[in-house]
C-alpha cells in the first residue's frame, strides 16, 4: 500500500512537469495550429540559458531563472520570426515540418556550441524532502513538481487575465477577424513562441535537475507527445490532465512492470495509454471535436 | 471621405475580382454598395479595410484615399489606429470562445486609453440586450445578437470610418430593421459608413448615396432615391419593374456605356 502511494506520488509530481510542457505545445497549436516538434531543442536551449546564469555567472537561483526564462522567451520569439513568420497564413502543417528541420538545426548549433558532454546540473534549492513515515518524495521532484505547477498557474493568468492573454486567445480563434479588430496578429504569434519556449524552459530546467544537462536531454521533451494527444491538441486544462496521466502511467509501469523483466517499458508504456485513448476519443479527453465537412 | 480610385485587385496573382473600381463615401453620409454575388463587393471592402494579405489577394492598380492620404497597402491595424477606419467583416465576426466582455476587450485591443470602460457602457447603451449576455460565450447567442456585438466591437475601436459588410445576412426581418435603425443613428452621430448589401431595398432606404458593382465594376451610381426609383435597379436588384421577363443581356442599358468615374 505505502509502495503504491509512494509511487503515485511521484507520478503525479513528475506529472506536473509533463504537463507543463504539454501546455508548451498547446499554446502554439491553439495559436497557429502547428505542433513544436522541437520542443526538445526549446527545453535544452533554456535550461542551458539558465545553465549560464546559474551555473557559470553564480546568480542566486530566484534570479537566475527569471533571467533564464526571458532570455528563453527572446530566443523564442526570434526562432519565430526568423523560421515561422514567414509562413504566416499557410497551414499549421506547413509550419509543424519546418519546426521538423529547425529541432535537428538547434540540435546541432547546441552540440557545436556546447559540446556533446554532460554537463552537471545540481541547482541548490532550500531541502524540502517530504518524509512522511515510509513515503519518501526527495527535494528536486518537490520542487520541480511545485515550481511547475506555479509556472502553469502565470501562465494561465496571462492568456485568461490580462489584454494579450484575451488577444492570443482571439488570434487561436481567428487570425483574419483578430486582424480586422486591429489585434496586430504577427506580435500575438511571436508573443505565443516566446511564452511557450518559456514555459518548456521551466520544465527543461527542472528536468536536467533530476540528473545531468547535454544535448541529448532533449529526448525528454519528447514526452509532450503523449501529453498532447491524450489531453487534447488544443486543451489547457487537457495538457494538466494528460501530464498527470502520464507521469501516472510512468511511475506505475515502472515500479509494478519493470521488475518483471520489461526493463524500459516505462517510456513505452504512455504509447500504449495514447493509442487506447484515441482509440475511443480521436480528439483526445479533453479536445474539442471538430466537425469538417468534405 | 473616403475615396476609392481606379482601383483593381487580383487573388494569387491570377484571378482579378476588381477591375477599376472608383467610389467615393462623402463624409458624414451613408454610402450603399449593392450587388450580386461575386461582383467584388467583399474584395472592395478588404482593399480599403487592409486585410487583402490574409486572403492572398494584391491591389495591382488604382489607390485609396482616406482625406488627403493614400492608405494603399498599409495593414488592417495600422489603419485601425492611424485612420480611424474599421472594417466589420460578413458573417458576424465574433470570437465564439469570448465571452461578450472579453470580445469587446479584445477589440478595444490596440487602444491604451482609460476609456475602454466607458466606451463599454456605451456599446450596452446602442445594444442593451449585450449587457444581460455579458458574460456569455459569444457563439451561444442568437446571430442578431452575434451582428449587434460585431457593431459594438467595431465601436470599440474608436472609428470614423464604418465598413459594414452584409450586416443583415442570415437574420429575421425585424433584426435588420433594428440593426439598419442602430446604422442609421452611428452615422447621425457623425460616422462615415460604406455599406456593402444584398438587401438592397432596406440599405438604399438609409443610405444617400448608392453604387451598383459588377463583375468588378461600378457600373451604376447615384443618389440612393435616384437608385431605388432607377428601372433597371428596380428590376435586378429590388425583384420589381417589370411586367414580364427580359433577357439579362438586352435588359441592361447601362452595360453598353463604358463608364469612366
Amino acid at each position: 500500500m505505502i509502495d503504491l502511494i509512494q509511487t503515485l506520488g511521484a507520478g503525479l509530481l513528475i506529472g506536473c512537469v509533463y504537463g507543463l510542457l504539454g501546455l508548451g505545445i498547446v499554446i502554439i497549436f491553439r495559436a497557429s495550429e502547428a505542433f513544436n516538434f522541437a520542443i526538445g531543442e526549446f527545453l535544452v536551449i533554456g535550461s542551458f540559458f539558465f545553465y549560464i546564469f546559474y551555473f557559470d555567472l553564480h546568480l542566486p537561483f530566484f534570479l537566475a531563472l527569471p533571467l533564464g526564462l526571458v532570455t528563453s522567451g527572446a530566443a523564442g520569439a526570434l526562432i519565430e520570426r526568423l523560421s515561422i513568420k514567414p509562413l504566416l497564413g499557410r497551414s499549421g502543417l506547413s509550419m509543424t515540418i519546418i519546426t521538423l528541420g529547425l529541432g535537428s538545426v538547434l540540435r546541432a548549433s547546441v552540440q557545436l556550441i556546447f559540446g556533446a558532454h554532460s554537463y552537471s546540473f545540481f541547482i541548490d534549492l532550500p531541502d524540502i524532502t517530504l518524509e512522511l513515515s515510509d513515503l519518501l518524495f526527495p527535494s528536486e521532484r518537490v520542487w520541480a513538481g511545485g515550481l511547475s505547477l506555479v509556472a502553469f498557474g502565470l501562465i494561465l493568468f496571462f492568456i485568461f487575465r490580462t489584454r494579450w492573454g484575451v488577444a492570443i486567445r482571439a488570434t487561436s480563434e481567428s487570425q483574419a477577424k483578430a486582424m480586422a479588430f486591429g489585434i496586430d496578429s504577427r506580435f500575438i504569434l511571436l508573443l505565443v513562441w516566446a511564452v511557450s519556449s518559456m514555459c518548456i524552459a521551466v520544465a527543461g530546467v527542472m528536468i536536467s535537475n533530476f540528473g545531468a544537462l547535454s544535448y541529448l536531454t532533449g529526448i525528454a521533451g519528447m514526452r509532450a507527445i503523449p501529453v498532447v494527444l491524450i489531453g487534447g491538441m488544443d486543451s489547457i486544462g487537457g495538457a494538466l490532465i494528460g501530464g498527470l496521466i502520464v507521469g501516472l502511467c510512468e511511475a506505475l509501469v515502472g515500479s509494478y512492470v519493470e521488475p518483471l523483466g520489461l526493463v524500459g517499458f516505462k517510456d513505452v508504456a504512455p504509447y500504449i495509454l495514447l493509442l487506447i485513448v484515441l482509440f475511443i476519443r480521436p480528439y483526445g479527453l479533453f479536445g474539442t471535436v471538430r466537425i469538417e465537412r468534405v | 471621405m473616403l475615396s476609392v480610385e481606379n482601383l483593381r485587385v487580383v487573388y494569387h496573382d491570377v484571378i482579378s475580382v476588381l477591375n477599376g473600381v472608383s467610389l467615393k463615401a462623402a463624409g458624414g453620409e451613408i454610402s450603399v454598395i449593392i450587388g450580386a454575388n461575386g461582383a467584388g463587393k467583399t474584395t472592395l471592402l478588404r482593399a480599403i479595410g487592409g486585410m487583402l494579405d490574409i486572403y492572398e489577394g494584391d491591389i495591382i492598380e488604382g489607390d485609396i484615399k482616406i482625406g488627403d492620404s493614400s492608405v494603399r497597402g498599409l495593414d488592417s491595424t495600422d489603419i485601425i489606429k492611424k485612420y480611424g477606419l474599421t472594417y466589420v467583416m460578413e458573417d458576424r465576426p465574433v470570437f465564439w470562445y469570448l465571452t461578450i466582455d472579453e470580445n469587446l476587450a479584445a477589440a478595444a485591443y490596440s487602444r491604451w486609453d482609460g476609456a475602454v470602460k466607458a466606451d463599454m457602457e456605451k456599446v450596452f447603451e446602442y445594444f442593451p440586450v449585450l449587457r444581460k449576455l455579458r458574460d456569455q460565450k459569444a457563439g451561444y447567442t442568437s446571430g442578431g445578437e452575434q451582428q449587434m456585438l460585431a457593431i459594438g466591437m467595431s465601436l470599440m475601436t474608436r472609428p470614423k470610418i464604418l465598413l459594414f459588410d452584409e450586416p443583415s445576412l442570415g437574420l429575421a426581418p425585424l433584426i435588420t430593421e433594428e440593426l439598419f435603425r442602430i446604422i442609421q443613428r452611428l452615422n447621425q452621430v457623425g460616422m462615415t459608413i460604406l455599406l456593402v448589401e444584398q438587401n438592397a431595398h432596406a440599405a438604399l432606404q438609409i443610405g444617400h448615396h448608392g453604387y451598383v458593382l459588377e463583375h468588378g465594376r461600378v457600373v451604376l451610381d447615384g443618389l440612393s432615391q435616384a437608385l431605388l426609383e432607377n428601372e433597371d435597379v428596380r428590376e435586378f436588384y429590388l425583384g420589381a419593374g417589370a411586367k414580364e421577363r427580359k433577357s439579362y443581356q438586352d435588359a441592361k442599358r447601362y452595360k453598353r456605356r463604358k463608364r469612366w468615374l
